[in-house]
């Protein structure tokens, strides 16, 4: 009996000491952490807008994250969004809800701030104060828009869809016209040699130029990538003066229009990705014109 | 089993060739088998293994006197696991570029058979020092074995080695997959044992 006692007690303290030591380690590291990761997704975005150490970015590069939300109203189903305002030169946040059908429903002020708001908690916080219980509001998706100064430079679009062996995420960005410009792979735990390949260039950079009108009707072919497609496609094994600006823009018009050529061994994969940008992007267009059309019968003084 | 009659140096030697954690010891075959598909992920796994391993030898001989025997296996366990979030915290926040590539590995640790059967075998029953070079020995040991079999599979299987195309081409891509996994693991296995005999061999001849 005193052994049993002696066992659990030991079992009880050591577990406790080990909880300590793993929580405070965790509080101590967790603000540069989460910085860390905020540097990261910038990096990619500048990245993926075209900037780098040869061309940097413009001083007025600006990013405006627009967060949807789906409202219940006792089974009255609306879309939210947390979006910023700006007033006399400030961003303020705040609540747009759209009906289902596309009509503007109200703008609420929110109480938080630009550094706070990329917070799910935070956002939660604000918009509890704002949609009172019975009303429950559920996170749907985020997109990102780039600007410098009035001109719109892209939609940055997160997401994330389930590959072959679990969810990949993604980071598409479309411009104006909702044709594809980057794309990144942010996370996944495909076969490496296989499914993983998608990160690669030869695969991912196909996604480019593809129009809206295209990705509607996009599909996945067993071929292999021409020869000169792929040489065009690994940008970034290019050598120096190998492609002037003419030969890059006859290949580019080439393949525009080509199907995805699936990867070697792994076509679930290639499909899943296809599929998954294909949601992304028609189901983007589609919001976000509602959106605009909504703001438009406010006229409300959004940030962008 | 006494404490160890050994010298520091001998630890380290015993733990990357005479006991060797793959190749002799046949522990922790999940990450050679499964990771081992390129000499970059042998690489970041095994140096986050020696962090652990040494941390955890130095950490368990240190209580030792404290663990209740019967549950010192649980005890175990948490020390390994407390190291692990310990140094995935630290490395996410101080060295991100390195968290990038080594981040997924640092997560499995906690489930490798080769650091809780060298605290039970060896840090339980020694002092710090010889328990450190232990932990440098067997740590080291998997590294070393991590980057033969990386070496194997990657230019076999992808003609590359760290991402360097050194083929080519790419030979079988059948290097890739988990199933080599374990034919590599099997032939070094043998090659080791023969290296031994044939070691052993000699010295009695020069005897």
């Amino acid at each position: 009996m005193k052994e049993i006692i002696r066992i659990t007690l030991g079992l009880t303290i050591a577990c406790l000491i080990a909880g300590l030591i793993m929580g405070g380690v965790f509080t101590a590291t967790e603000r540069a952490k989460e910085h860390n990761e905020y540097l990261d997704i910038r990096a990619t975005m500048t990245g993926m807008l075209g900037f780098n150490a040869a061309h940097p970015a413009p001083a007025n590069l600006r990013f405006y994250s627009l967060y949807r939300y789906i409202i219940d109203d006792k089974g009255n189903k609306s879309i939210g969004y947390v979006l910023p305002l700006r007033k006399e030169k400030k961003i303020s946040y705040a609540l747009v809800i759209i009906g289902l059908d596309g009509k503007f429903k109200g703008i609420f002020d929110l109480n938080i701030s630009k550094d706070k708001v990329s917070k799910v908690e935070e956002r939660k916080t604000a918009l509890n104060a704002v949609l009172k219980p019975p009303t429950i509001f559920t996170y749907a998706d985020s997109t990102i828009i780039a600007k410098t100064g009035p001109k719109l430079l892209a939609y940055l679009l997160p997401g994330e869809f389930s590959g072959f062996k679990s969810i990949i995420k993604v980071m598409l960005a479309l411009n104006s016209k909702f044709t594809i410009t980057g794309l990144e792979i942010m996370e996944d735990e495909e076969d490496p040699g296989l499914g993983a390949e998608i990160s690669q260039d030869y695969f991912k950079n196909q996604f480019d130029d593809k129009s809206l009108q295209r990705i509607k009707t996009l599909k996945v072919v067993k071929q292999p990538l021409p020869a000169d497609y792929r040489k065009y496609l690994e940008k970034s094994k290019w050598e120096k003066g190998e492609f002037t600006k003419a030969e890059i823009d006859k290949i580019r018009n080439k393949y525009k229009d080509h199907n995805i050529c699936a990867l070697t061994g792994a076509t679930i994969t290639s499909k899943a990705m296809t599929r998954g940008i294909k949601g992304m992007v028609t189901k983007f267009a589609y919001r976000i014109r509602i959106l605009d059309n909504a703001l438009k019968q406010d006229k409300a003084p959004v940030a962008f | 089993m006494p404490a160890t009659t050994k010298t520091n140096f001998q630890l380290v030697i015993n733990g990357i060739l005479k006991e060797n954690p793959i190749f002799r010891l046949a522990l922790s075959m999940c990450p050679a088998v499964g990771i081992s598909t390129t000499m970059m992920n042998g690489l970041m796994l095994g140096i986050a293994v020696l962090f652990v391993q040494i941390f955890s030898s130095c950490t368990i001989s240190l209580v030792k006197d404290y663990i209740h025997p019967r549950i010192r296996i649980p005890t175990y366990t948490l020390v390994i696991a407390t190291w692990v979030t310990v140094i995935d915290l630290t490395l996410a926040a101080l060295a991100p570029v390195a968290y990038k590539q080594m981040g997924i590995f640092i997560k499995l640790i906690v489930a490798f058979a080769i650091i809780t059967m060298r605290l039970e075998v060896f840090a339980c029953k020694n002092t710090l020092w010889p328990s450190f070079w232990d932990g440098v020995g067997m740590g080291g040991g998997f590294l070393f074995g991590m980057l033969t079999l990386g070496f194997v599979r990657e230019l076999l299987g992808a003609g590359q080695l760290f991402g360097y195309d050194v083929l080519g081409f790419r030979p079988l891509l059948f290097f890739a997959l988990p199933v080599a996994g374990f034919f590599c693991v099997g032939f070094l296995m043998a090659a080791f044992n023969y290296i031994e005999i044939v070691y052993n061999k000699r010295k009695k001849a020069v005897n």
